[in-house]
């Protein structure tokens, strides 16, 4: 080991003396910082990953559209199912009705109609099915949202009746188009107030009757293998699309681009906002080693005068920054995590002395906190947390090398 | 071994250059012991610091074996030096301290290891190796740090008031062992003291009087 390393280890951690003062203080402000930016960004990652994969859940991993209908589903179907990476495709209709239940006012939910054999291999409509089954989704019957349920008070069994903007279309033509009586066979929720308070869900026959699409539907959503990258997995479907089908196939993360934008771009804000921390902990440790600096004038001049370089002198007092950043860093990681272990059980107890179960419940539709954390955002707290403890260090090193031997020597 | 010739060195306070060195002539053979006694600000450690090749001369030049430079990597094999505020890291111990000189100056480790554990016991502070600076009266803490200028094995050891904040008996302990050790290992000594009876005991005595050894 250099000297350099091993005084610096020694002047934080000195032998048979207890945990320096100078060194805990220094440490506990970095590792107060690495520990909020752990436990925010985990939280923050754990809603936008609930959020990303209801989008996921909700939309599949990509859709295959054009700017009409799609007349012949069947042959794109087969052919999309041949692309590789693809493990699931299922054809979908959708538009808005409007909803009646007796002696309620009508709604104007979105309606999506689903192949009732393949829905469950792209979108698990069964993990959100909070009533009634999938299996017994028929022409004939239909699955409402959580919110919309209750705000026309249906319950799984009731009878509602659907009418769809053919209506108008046929009234146009002097013709009746008549509202189908459904009969609610399931209720779900998803955690998203948008599409829990607004969508209906029947058979894609039902959809195709209702909108008189005939066989033809508005696109499809693909289910990848895990792990494939739906960007890549995007243009190989497209490579692969017959250019007069007039379809298009986008991924997820290219629907949804303005909002993962706004998401990213608030995690990005809340970590430079929780980085200021960790930059303040970092003056306290400059401001520490200039002061370990002056008080050390006559032992950077011996080291000198034993032969030690200015480049090692600098490297000794750098080096404290670093392994004061190291040991924060560590310090912050397990404070981090332990804190994120228990997180639930604290928010069950403040949850319990506030009494909002309810409120958690009706604006966030969990009473759990998630938590995700990024490989890549672990490596950017780490990395961002001990570079800056380093740089800390710098202008300390910097002074302490410019001391000249002679003149530090006869300091008093 | 070690050559000093007109060497001049000169500070500046304000407007006013103050020369302290007027032309310095010194010759060290190996092994010899010199004393330099001088007054207060006569220049002492100034020179000694030449010598130490960690201060530069306005004129005049040192040589060391024939060379007028002496490069970093051989200043520890070739210098030791004594304080007379000893200097210890206070975060290390005893033994860290004196390897501290060997680890600066690269040497192999098993072997330095041994040999300050070896220097240690030769200045009789065997079994004070774990005690911090702190832990150490005046004496042994001396004691330490000729063991630590001694670890390189040095050919020439500086010694710049040494026994300034020691009691009599105590200063003369460390003269005795900084003799006795310069004898038993061939190492020149050159002693800065204000003690005429400590300088005595040098083989060779000088007197740095305006600028000028004498």
């Amino acid at each position: 080991m250099p000297w350099y390393f091993y005084l610096a280890l020694k002047q934080l951690f000195p032998t048979g003396r207890k945990f320096p003062f100078f060194t805990a203080i220094s440490v506990l402000g970095v590792a107060l910082g690495v520990a909020l930016l752990v436990v925010t960004i985990s939280v923050m990652g754990g809603f936008a990953f609930q959020i990303r994969q209801m989008i996921v859940d909700t939309q599949g991993d990509v859709q295959v559209r054009g700017p009409g209908l799609i007349e012949n589903p069947a042959e794109l179907r087969s052919m999309l199912g041949r692309v590789p990476g693809v493990v699931g495709v299922t054809p979908f209709a959708e538009g808005t009705v409007m909803l009646e239940a007796p002696n309620k006012p009508p709604a104007f939910p979105i309606i999506q109609g689903v192949d009732v054999q393949r829905v469950n291999t792209v979108i698990p409509l069964d993990h959100y099915l909070i009533r009634g089954r999938l299996d017994d989704l028929d022409d004939d019957t239909v699955i409402l949202s959580s919110l919309l349920a209750y705000s026309i008070g249906a319950q799984v069994g009731d009878k509602v009746e659907v009418s769809s903007p053919l209506l108008l279309e046929r009234l146009k033509h002097d013709e009746v188009f008549l509202p189908r009586e459904l009969r609610v066979v399931g209720i779900f929720m998803i955690g998203h107030q948008a599409l829990d308070s607004n969508t209906v869900i029947v058979t894609l026959r039902r959809m195709q009757d209702l909108y008189g699409l005939g066989r033809a539907v508005h696109g499809f959503s693909l289910k990848l293998a895990p792990g494939e990258d739906p960007d890549a997995a995007t243009a190989r479907i497209n490579a692969m699309l017959p250019p007069d089908a007039g379809v298009t196939a986008r991924s997820w993360m290219e629907f949804n681009r303005d909002f993962l934008f706004v998401l990213q771009l608030e995690k990005s804000l809340i970590f430079l906002l929780l980085l200021a921390i960790i930059v303040v902990a970092a003056f306290s440790v400059t401001s520490s080693l200039l002061i370990a600096v002056v008080r050390k004038t006559r032992e950077i001049g011996l080291l000198g005068a034993l032969g030690g370089r200015p480049r090692e002198v600098a490297a000794c007092f750098c080096l404290q920054g670093f392994l004061i950043g190291l040991a924060g860093t560590l310090v912050g990681l397990g404070l981090g995590f332990g804190f994120l272990a228990v997180r639930n059980n604290i928010v069950h107890f403040l949850i319990r002395v506030t009494d909002s179960k309810e409120a958690m419940l009706r604006f966030y539709q969990v009473s759990d906190l998630p938590s995700h954390l990024d490989r890549r955002d672990l490596v950017l707290i780490v990395t961002s947390s001990v570079v800056i403890s380093t740089l800390a260090g710098l202008l300390p090193a910097w002074r302490a090398a410019r001391l000249n031997p002679v003149e530090a020597l006869r300091s008093e | 071994m070690l050559q000093a010739a007109a060497l001049v060195k000169g500070y500046r306070s304000g407007d006013r250059q103050i020369a302290v060195l007027r032309g310095v002539d010194l010759t060290i053979a190996a092994g010899e012991s010199v004393s330099i006694r001088g007054e207060s600000g006569s220049g002492k450690s100034t020179l000694l610091h030449l010598l130490a090749g960690i201060d530069t001369p306005d004129a005049g030049a040192v040589h060391w074996d024939g060379r007028t430079t002496l490069p970093v990597e051989r200043r520890a094999a070739m210098i030791g030096m004594v304080f007379q505020s000893f200097y210890l890291i206070p975060e290390l111990n005893t033994f860290e301290n004196v390897l501290m000189a060997a680890r600066v100056a690269g040497a192999p480790r098993a072997a330095a290891r041994t040999r300050a554990r070896e220097l240690l016991g030769r200045v009789g502070l065997a079994g004070r190796e774990t005690h911090l600076p702190a832990q150490l009266s005046g004496g042994e803490r001396q004691r330490a740090a000729i063991a630590r200028a001694l670890v390189n094995s040095p050919r020439l050891l500086l010694a710049d008031e040494p026994t300034g904040n020691l009691d009599e008996q105590t200063g003369a302990g460390v003269i005795d062992l900084l003799l006795g050790l310069g004898a038993e290992t061939r190492t020149a000594l050159v002693l800065v003291t204000h003690n005429a009876a400590h300088a005595a005991r040098t083989a060779r005595q000088l007197f740095l009087h305006e600028g000028v050894l004498r």
